[in-house]
């Protein structure tokens, strides 16, 4: 079988539009397209800047991290991956399969995120780069920092669905949306613990001091032991508890959100070449 | 560009699985992001070097727009929808960038 006999069957036809075609995918491909734009003029806002760098602007290539940049834009790429593992489940109706991949898909997301906090630390309190003290930390902070934004935005809209996906069968009104909050809770709580702990980590990592790590184990203790909890919160409130009402039927929904999260990845794409690469071959040049 | 793929489960029939197409595609992918960052640091042409990057970033683009995000197999309108946005922004910062490199454009406080 190959990609043109399957094309009829990719083009599901929506009976309850004019065109047959799904409202909320052709809602999302224009919230994109006008998206592009948006990056669009954020990128080239950096890029003008960076042809006429006034006197006192950072030299970018020797503040950046290129290692570091370069692991979570692989990183990115392979949530993408993931994302994308979780559509083609949830087509298939193998709802634990679609979880497994999204579960991955937001650590994925976090790990990218964690990755630009510890960019963003290093910048501002090692290298001195802030938002207001340069035009190059003007522009770079308001073009990745919205980029991470809408990373932020695309995990939460992720964990959402991952804990829509355990409503049961025939669950209506206050029972559900109470265990669904508390789900939620229990994994921002997760998360938050997590990744304080883990930046915590890494800093007394870098710090390369031997005293280091045993004060980060006395200070980040309690930290720690919130963040195991919470996991094995998640994974009590992840066991399988019976038939959901959560199917083929809802491909729809996450498809959209797949393409709202492969767009963070494609304007990645963009900011890893155009702000970090290009940096290193066509250096910007101060006039004086 | 036909690719192959895996026969259908029998319990689905009508959505068959992209596993394997995905997965290759994701291989690709982290195989030329680990090309640019080499090319970086190889002694080539800086043009060269840039169009190469160019060029590298355009092909992970649109290997995501339209595998991962269907773009290959779905209604045309979508990819029409998207493109015009991508243009037009597209066309904004070739615009942008085209008029700030004048050298009339020199903001005051950058120059000497």
């Amino acid at each position: 079988m190959n990609v043109a006999a399957n094309t009829a069957l990719d083009r599901p036809h929506d009976p309850s539009t004019a065109t047959g075609i799904p409202n909320k995918k052709l809602l999302l491909w224009a919230f994109l397209a006008s998206d592009c734009m948006f990056f669009g003029t954020l990128i080239a806002s950096h890029l003008v800047y960076r042809l006429h760098p006034p006197p006192g602007n950072p030299s970018p290539t020797q503040i950046f991290n290129i290692e570091l940049t370069s692991f979570s834009t692989f990183i990115l790429l392979m949530s993408s991956l993931m994302m994308a593992l979780a559509v083609n489940a949830i087509q298939r109706g193998q709802v634990r399969s679609m979880r497994s991949s999204l579960l991955v898909t937001i650590t994925f997301g976090l790990i990218f995120l964690g990755c630009q906090v510890f960019e963003f630390n290093d910048f501002v309190f090692e290298k001195h780069v802030t938002i207001t003290n340069s035009i190059f930390g003007s522009t770079f902070f308001t073009l990745t920092g919205t980029h991470g934004t809408h990373v932020a935005i695309g995990v939460l809209w992720l964990t959402l669905m991952y804990i829509r996906s355990f409503k049961p069968a025939g669950a209506i009104g206050g029972g559900w949306v109470g265990r669904a909050v508390i789900h939620l809770l229990v994994f921002a709580a997760a998360v938050l613990l997590t990744m304080y702990s883990a930046l915590g980590f890494a800093h007394a990592v870098m710090a390369g001091d031997g005293n280091a790590l045993p004060a980060y184990f006395r200070s980040h203790g309690p930290a720690i032991a919130g963040a195991l909890l919470a996991l094995g919160g998640l994974r009590w409130l992840g066991r399988a508890r019976g038939s959901v009402d959560f199917d083929d039927r809802n491909a729809n929904d996450v498809e959209s959100m797949g393409l709202y999260w492969h767009f963070v990845d494609i304007v990645w794409i963009v900011i890893f070449t155009a702000v970090y690469l290009l940096e290193y071959v066509l250096p910007a040049t101060p006039l004086r | 560009m036909d690719i192959p793929l895996p026969a259908d489960t029998p319990g689905h029939p009508h959505h068959p699985s992209r596993y394997n197409v995905y997965v290759q595609i994701a291989m690709v992918l982290a195989v030329i992001t680990g090309t640019e960052i080499l090319l970086i640091f190889l002694p080539f042409s800086r043009w060269l070097v840039i169009g190469s990057l160019v060029m590298l970033s355009t092909v992970k683009f649109m290997l995501v727009i339209f595998v991962f995000m269907h773009l290959r197999w779905d209604k045309r309108l979508f990819t029409a929808v998207f493109f015009i946005g991508l243009i037009l922004g597209g066309g904004t910062m070739a615009a942008l960038i085209s008029l700030f490199n004048a050298g009339a454009s020199i903001p005051l406080s950058a120059q000497p």
